[in-house]
């Protein structure tokens, strides 16, 4: 084989090798995740080996574990791939880095569908533990319409989805507003408990539903890398010239990576930290191959939540610290000084 | 020799500004053609209509004697590669990556090591082995062109649609890398052929087998080196004058001498 071609497999194979190593760390994260909580008979070790099954649990024990840690922890790791891997192919097929998961206006419709079901009562579900999430779902929804809607528009350009995102942004914005000026205070501290972000609130099944729905569609995602390193790198002109067509490609992964916002925010509140910067940190370990950067970014988004929400149970336990504070307390540092220790070293 | 492509009274307009009026023009196997004209004179609006970036508002454009608009992009790809001068944007990646991306219409998923190998031979034809692995947006212009035109030709196209594809370069880069096209087009085995839009009419003269002069929308001459590029056409397309020199058996030089200045009440011709 070629000299140059078996440089590039040895890069390639160093390049895994590090999200291999990423990956165990995540894994290691969350099973020492899993011993942490107020319960004083389940330390760490406790817990492994009732995971490991050298121990038997009680059913306290095992509860504790299965159905109070395990769906929060659950929920980070997924949480983290979808918001992680929603930011990276939304940055790539906008070739925009300063794109997140909220910047389409995803999260703001999600807002302002709590906002009607916390203030004003109004829901599409009479079931009040599920009221807030189905507004939430359903008025995200509305805004990956709105985008398909865009999408359909021959001249669409990827400054058009931001510059519209934004609109979205500002009008969701200026309505919850207006409710919150007319709220009682009950209603106010509920809502800002909302938009906080936290991993609480989703209940073991619906885990398993949000699992489900974004491990079914990573694959998708993972199906575009060759069109997004070609869109990313070289803009719409030289993506047209390796057969890509940019507005359709860019259409279809937008409402992918909406949809994948939409399924965790809905459930979660906003936690928009992650999606910005895991694909960031991710870039400067692995580059910008999607085919890589895509679990990559998927499994540094996992570790960020992970290990932010770990954090934030620990740190002042009892008192719970949501996990959306703690990312952007926690992560925004270390991303600056990332990105500046780069910048300095070059 | 096989017709690869045809194009019958293309119209192309920005708005009211009708940039190709009725243009019609062929490209065979094994020919290098050079498109010159002023700038805005609709050069590489003619090139982007092949290749589909553009849509024309009307005329006939075939590839192989298919309708360009029925052929599948990924298709196209593989049969046409077209190089812009630069490309901008806000990610990179290394070298060997964006030369790979030539690959692309010819694979799935998976890198095969043949395509790992056209890309390595790639960067040697055209001297950027020592790039491989340095980061695309950390190249000089003129690297970064090499880098371009090194993509396209790891995808391998039966036709290649340079446009200004020696602008960034150095002269002795320019003269290397029209050299490399020359050699590709000229390889019988596999036929390939380029239509290249460039300023530089000396490169044009010594390298195209033929030049079309495009003016205001309409090619006003299709022909040899040494037809086109006459005093008369270059006088008319360019206002310059200009001298043609043979000072090489194979090719023609043209020494632009001065700008012409028409003067619009007398009529008279003024050189300046």
């Amino acid at each position: 084989m070629d000299p140059i071609s078996q440089r590039h497999i040895e890069k390639g194979q160093t390049q895994l090798l590090m999200v291999i190593i990423l990956c165990v760390v995540t894994i290691f994260l969350a099973i020492f995740a899993l011993g942490q909580g107020s319960s004083t008979n389940l330390d760490i070790g406790t817990t492994m080996r009732i995971i490991l099954g050298l121990e038997s649990a009680t059913d306290l024990q095992s509860d504790i574990i299965w159905k109070l840690r395990f769906p929060r922890i659950l929920m980070a790791i997924i949480g983290g791939i979808a918001l992680a891997t929603a930011g990276a192919l939304m940055q790539g097929c906008l070739g925009n880095p300063l794109v997140s998961p909220l910047t389409l206006g995803v999260a703001s419709g999600a807002a302002l569908g709590a906002a009607f079901a916390i203030v004003l009562g109004i829901s599409i579900i009479n079931i009040p533990e599920l009221a807030i999430v189905a507004n939430a779902f359903l008025f995200s929804l509305i805004v990956v319409a709105i985008i398909i809607q865009l999408g359909n528009l021959r001249s669409v350009t990827a400054e058009s989805y931001i510059l519209v995102g934004i609109a979205i942004t500002f009008i969701a914005g200026a309505i919850v507003s207006t409710m919150q000026y007319f709220a009682t205070d009950a209603q106010l501290s509920q809502l800002a408990h909302w938009s906080f972000g936290s991993l609480s609130r989703p209940d073991e099944i619906q885990v398993l539903y949000i699992s489900i729905a974004v491990l079914w569609l990573m694959p998708t995602a993972m199906k575009w890398s060759w069109d997004l390193n070609a869109l990313s790198v070289g803009g719409d002109e030289f993506a047209i010239s390796t057969g890509v067509n940019p507005v359709e490609t860019r259409r279809n992964i937008l409402i992918l990576s909406a949809l994948m916002t939409s399924i965790v925010i809905a459930f979660t509140g906003l936690i928009g930290f992650v999606g910005l910067a895991a694909p960031h940190m991710s870039r400067l370990i692995i580059g910008n191959d999607f085919r890589k950067l895509i679990p990559c970014s998927a499994i540094f988004g996992a570790f960020l939540m992970l290990f932010a929400d770990t954090l934030g149970r620990t740190l002042f336990a009892p008192i719970i610290i949501p996990v959306g504070i703690m990312l952007s307390i926690i992560g925004g540092p270390f991303f600056m000084y990332l990105l500046l220790a780069k910048r300095g070293g070059n | 020799m096989k017709e690869i492509i045809d194009v019958t009274n293309l119209n192309f307009s920005w708005g009211n500004n009708h940039v190709l009026k009725d243009l019609n023009l062929n490209l065979k196997e094994n020919e290098l053609v050079s498109i010159i004209g002023i700038n805005g004179a609709g050069k590489s609006t003619l090139l982007k209509c092949l290749n589909r970036i553009l849509k024309p508002d009307s005329g006939e454009i075939s590839i192989f004697g298919k309708e360009l608009s029925n052929v599948d992009l990924i298709e196209l790809s593989k049969h046409i590669s077209y190089v812009p001068q630069s490309i901008r944007s806000n990610f990179s990646m290394d070298v060997f990556d964006v030369v790979l991306l030539g690959r692309r219409p010819h694979i799935q998923w998976k890198i095969a090591d043949e395509d790992r190998d056209k890309v390595s031979k790639t960067l040697r034809f055209l001297n950027l082995e020592e790039f491989a692995f340095r980061r695309f947006d950390q190249l000089s212009g003129g690297e970064r062109q090499r880098v371009i035109i090194a993509k396209a030709v790891a995808q391998d196209p039966t036709l290649y649609l340079f446009d200004e594809p020696t602008s960034d370069l150095d002269l002795k880069n320019q003269i290397e890398i029209m050299k490399r096209i020359k050699e590709l087009i000229s390889n019988s085995e596999s036929p390939k052929s380029a239509l290249i839009a460039i300023h530089d009419i000396n490169i044009a003269a010594r390298f195209s087998d033929r030049i079309l002069l495009l003016h205001e929308g309409e090619i006003i001459a299709n022909g040899t080196p040494q037809e086109v590029l006459t005093t008369k056409n270059i006088a008319e397309v360019f206002n310059v004058t200009s001298e043609i020199v043979n000072m090489h058996p194979d090719y023609i030089r043209i020494v632009i001498k001065d700008e012409i200045n028409e003067n619009k009440k007398t009529g008279k011709t003024v050189i300046l």
